[in-house]
């Protein structure tokens, strides 16, 4: 039967541990409420997973999740989320992923697969119409995550239309806390270590099959909107090379006051040539941490980042890759000469931090170890934290060729750099130190090293200087997922033009100083709290951060989410529920002994000490205040930031 | 609501072998059924029932259809996203996204296996943009004049 709304209705629990699977149906107050997403994985953890759980013991449970949108015709709306507690935080974790995947869970006739206790023995579990099983995983348990996938994408399924794969590789089975789960051989749900969690359970895939039909409630309205979305994303200048794109950078960086940035820019980079179109802009304007967040622009400078300019990895793109429902598709796949033939495009994070954050400018080395990370099931972004971190302490003297198996790590040592990683995804020798990220490094070699660590609330933060843009800063803080940088910024804010849309929410004006971004502090806060409530209604809906760079009025979610569900709610109706949703996630933390201020991002990323050249020169941030006026944002204790107990009593009994 | 299989039936089992959600069952020579909860309502089980056994969601009798007159999707890649919605929604899995060109690095989508093509229209009924249309094999009706 086909339903007259986005979602289907239905969740699937599978214990591992007792072997019980079983389809629970959810009311329709619970969408009209938590939406689906993120917001349904918060409702369902928050209550389920108990304080104290062992994020890699048997009562940590694993959500995964496509969105409300997922597959009812609206666009950009292919995305899929893995959660549970995290290992790598001890609090929310959660883990964004694009690819072909999140239909899948819907065909199947769920809006979210949950899965708790631990298996004896290696398993994966197998859904399609007619059957759900735990199989015995002991031919793919070992293998890399692209020889899995190819392995169960044959063999679970003897005819028909091929299953969809997630799984986690090697990393994840050795419980590395920076390990992610793959999908589409090569896309990672990468960050808070959930493939940890996955591993602890012995789960190594999930590969579904499903017929069912996604319904809509005005599926002519859904496309219509969607028409209307397509006309901006295939509007498309032709836009001179790659390196131009550092000059953008550059004048960005000296002129003192800024153009409110529109993000049709941005789409226009993403597609002609993905993430990787900010390889040399992000250094040249600031935006990119260099040298283990220690160096500035001037240590990567053009000249230095060239050999990663965008062209270097549009010119071995074979086929573009979209993830499911995406006109855009800033992905692809690249050629490559080495051990492996092929890989995913790289994105600006992987180049990033195993380049210009590891002064590394091998490129070919980039290339392979952006595979050998995919394969193994490690995230691209801790990883070359880890690296960076371990070539400052060689630099300090606290680690030296006795300690690194004879390495010499010093900056920019492609060759070194290349075989710590390997080491690290082997957990071999010093591998093994740096496997499970930064925090735990920083631990197993002591003697002040702790110094070096930038860190937010155990999450390695990504390639986004935060002294460029408070906004960063804040959300790497304030998050109950700390360090992310797909959550929020100032830049972002611009690019959304949610004022647009949602009444009484700050408005940028057209052009303002670069200063004033690091002012008042309350309504960096208020923009914050803005976005926060948006990227939660994006992660809801499994919509991509990208699209929502086109803008509230480009990009019509709220309409969409109307449409898809007879509903007839406003953009402010839907920011409040976001509201509560963050709550949710806030009040999981707390329930699992999280302090949220102690979250807050590492010294070094916040201008203290201050820098004495480049882009982010004497750029220093007041976070203390913006983090108290962001909490009080949500009705939060300025503080402690922990949501008031009254709150925590109003989730406790919700539906 | 559902295809509904009416006393016509005389079990030759055309229909359940076709049904790509695995939704009707029956022993050979004797009346099927279809299974509410399974059936995608891809209309199939009427095209191909030589008794024209079959009743359309809305109770109207389904006409059979010969094989080789059935419609395929078409796919007009000047408006066509690449983005794969149509695949993703074909139950039969007979399509692929195709070979990128030199001048444009898409894989469109493509009929990969036109033998399992069921003509259930999914693919185009998907499409945002309505890029596909469904269209009688053009060799087929050549030759039925
Ligand atoms: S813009 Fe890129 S990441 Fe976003 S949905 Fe499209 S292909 Fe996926
Ligand atoms: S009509 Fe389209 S969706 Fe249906 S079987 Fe044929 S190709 Fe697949
Ligand atoms: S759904 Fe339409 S736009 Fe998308 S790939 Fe298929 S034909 Fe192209």
């Amino acid at each position: 039967m086909i339903k007259n709304k986005g979602y289907m209705g239905k969740i699937l629990v599978v214990d591992l541990t007792s072997g019980e699977i079983r389809e629970e149906t959810l009311p329709d107050a619970v969408y009209e409420k938590h939406l689906g997403g993120l917001g349904l994985a918060a409702h369902i953890l928050y209550a389920r997973i108990p304080a104290g759980a062992d994020p890699l013991g048997p009562d940590n449970m694993l959500a995964f999740v496509p969105g409300l949108l997922t597959g009812t015709g609206s666009l950009f709306t292919g995305r899929w989320m893995v959660a549970g507690k995290s290992p790598l935080t001890g609090g929310w974790g959660d883990a964004n992923c694009g690819g072909t995947f999140a239909p899948e869970i819907k065909r199947c006739g769920y809006d979210g697969i949950f899965i708790k206790g631990i298996s004896e023995k290696p398993v994966y579990l197998y859904v399609d119409d007619h059957t759900r099983e735990l199989r015995d995983a002991s031919t793919v348990w070992g293998l890399d995550t692209v020889e899995a996938e190819e392995y169960l994408e044959t063999h679970a399924k003897e005819k028909g239309k091929k299953p969809k794969v997630v799984c986690i590789g090697p990393a994840g089975e050795k419980l590395s806390l920076i390990s992610g789960i793959s999908t589409d051989k090569g896309r990672m749900a990468a960050r808070s270590g959930l493939g940890a969690v996955m591993g602890s359970k012995r789960l190594k895939a999930v590969v579904l099959s499903g017929q069912k039909r996604i319904g809509a409630h005005d599926r002519n309205e859904m496309k219509r909107l969607s028409r209307m979305c397509n006309k901006w994303v295939q509007f498309q200048p032709p836009f001179v090379t790659g390196p131009m794109t550092a000059f953008v950078g550059a004048l960005l960086r000296v002129m003192p006051t800024v153009l409110t940035q529109d993000g049709m820019l941005y789409k226009i980079l993403l597609k002609k040539w993905g993430t990787v179109s900010m390889n040399q802009m992000s250094p040249e304007m600031g935006d990119s941490p260099i040298k283990n967040w220690k160096g500035s622009s001037r240590d990567w400078g053009f000249r230095k980042s060239y050999s990663t300019n965008p062209d270097v990895f549009k010119n071995c793109e074979i086929v573009k890759f979209h993830c499911y429902s995406c006109p855009l598709g800033c992905g692809g796949i690249c050629t490559m000469d080495d051990k492996y033939t092929h890989t995913h495009k790289p994105e600006y994070e992987t180049v990033l931090s195993l380049g210009g954050f590891c002064m590394n400018q091998d490129v070919k080395g980039i290339f392979y170890l952006n595979e050998l990370l995919n394969r193994a099931g490690m995230d691209t972004i801790s990883a070359g934290h880890a690296v960076a971190f371990a070539l400052e302490c060689y630099e300090e003297g606290i680690i030296t060729r006795k300690d690194t198996d004879g390495l010499d790590l010093t900056w920019g040592n492609a060759e070194a750099i290349v075989a710590l990683v390997e080491k690290m995804v082997k957990r071999e020798g010093f591998g093994h130190v740096l496997a499970d990220g930064v925090k735990q490094a920083a631990l197993r070699i002591g003697k002040g090293a702790e110094a070096f660590a930038v860190l937010a609330g155990g999450q390695e933060p990504a390639m986004h200087d935060s002294r460029n843009d408070p906004g960063f800063a804040l959300h790497y803080s304030v998050e109950p997922t700390p360090g992310r940088h797909t959550l929020g910024s100032h830049l972002y804010y611009e690019m959304y033009q949610l004022w647009k849309v949602v009444k009484g929410i700050p408005k940028i004006p057209p052009m303002y100083l670069k200063g004033s971004k690091y002012k008042n502090p309350e309504k960096q806060a208020a923009i914050g709290a803005a976005n926060s409530r948006f990227m939660t209604l994006v992660n809801c809906t499994g919509a991509c951060l990208f699209a929502s760079f086109l803008g509230a009025k480009r990009f019509p979610l709220f309409d969409w989410m109307n449409a898809a569900n007879g509903w007839q709610l406003t953009p402010n109706d839907y920011m409040d529920l976001a509201g509560d949703i963050h709550t949710i996630k806030q009040s999981f933390n707390v329930k699992h002994g999280i302090e949220p201020k102690d979250c807050k991002i590492s010294d070094r990323a916040l201008g203290r000490p201050l820098q004495t050249e480049g882009a982010n020169k004497g750029r220093s941030i007041d976070i203390e205040a913006m983090m108290t006026h962001y909490w009080e944002q949500f009705g939060w204790d300025g503080r402690t930031g922990k949501p008031s107990p009254e709150t925590m009593k109003r989730l406790d009994g919700g539906v | 609501m559902a295809y509904f299989i009416t006393e016509t039936c005389n079990g030759c089992t055309s229909c359940a072998r076709l049904c790509p959600a695995g939704a009707i069952q029956g022993e050979k020579k004797n009346r099927h059924v279809i299974d509410l909860g399974l059936c995608i309502e891809c209309g199939a089980c009427g095209r191909i029932c030589p008794q024209s056994a079959l009743q359309d969601p809305t109770g109207r009798a389904v006409q059979s259809v010969k094989k080789q007159f059935w419609a395929k999707p078409v796919f007009n890649h000047k408006t066509c996203m690449a983005c794969g919605i149509c695949i993703n929604a074909c139950p039969a899995g007979c399509l692929k996204p195709g070979e990128p060109s030199r001048k444009d690095k898409n894989a469109y989508p493509e009929l990969a296996d036109p033998g399992a093509c069921l003509s259930c229209g999914f693919c185009a009924d998907e499409c945002p943009v309505e890029a596909v249309t469904l269209e009688a094999p053009p060799e087929a009706m050549a030759k039925a004049g």
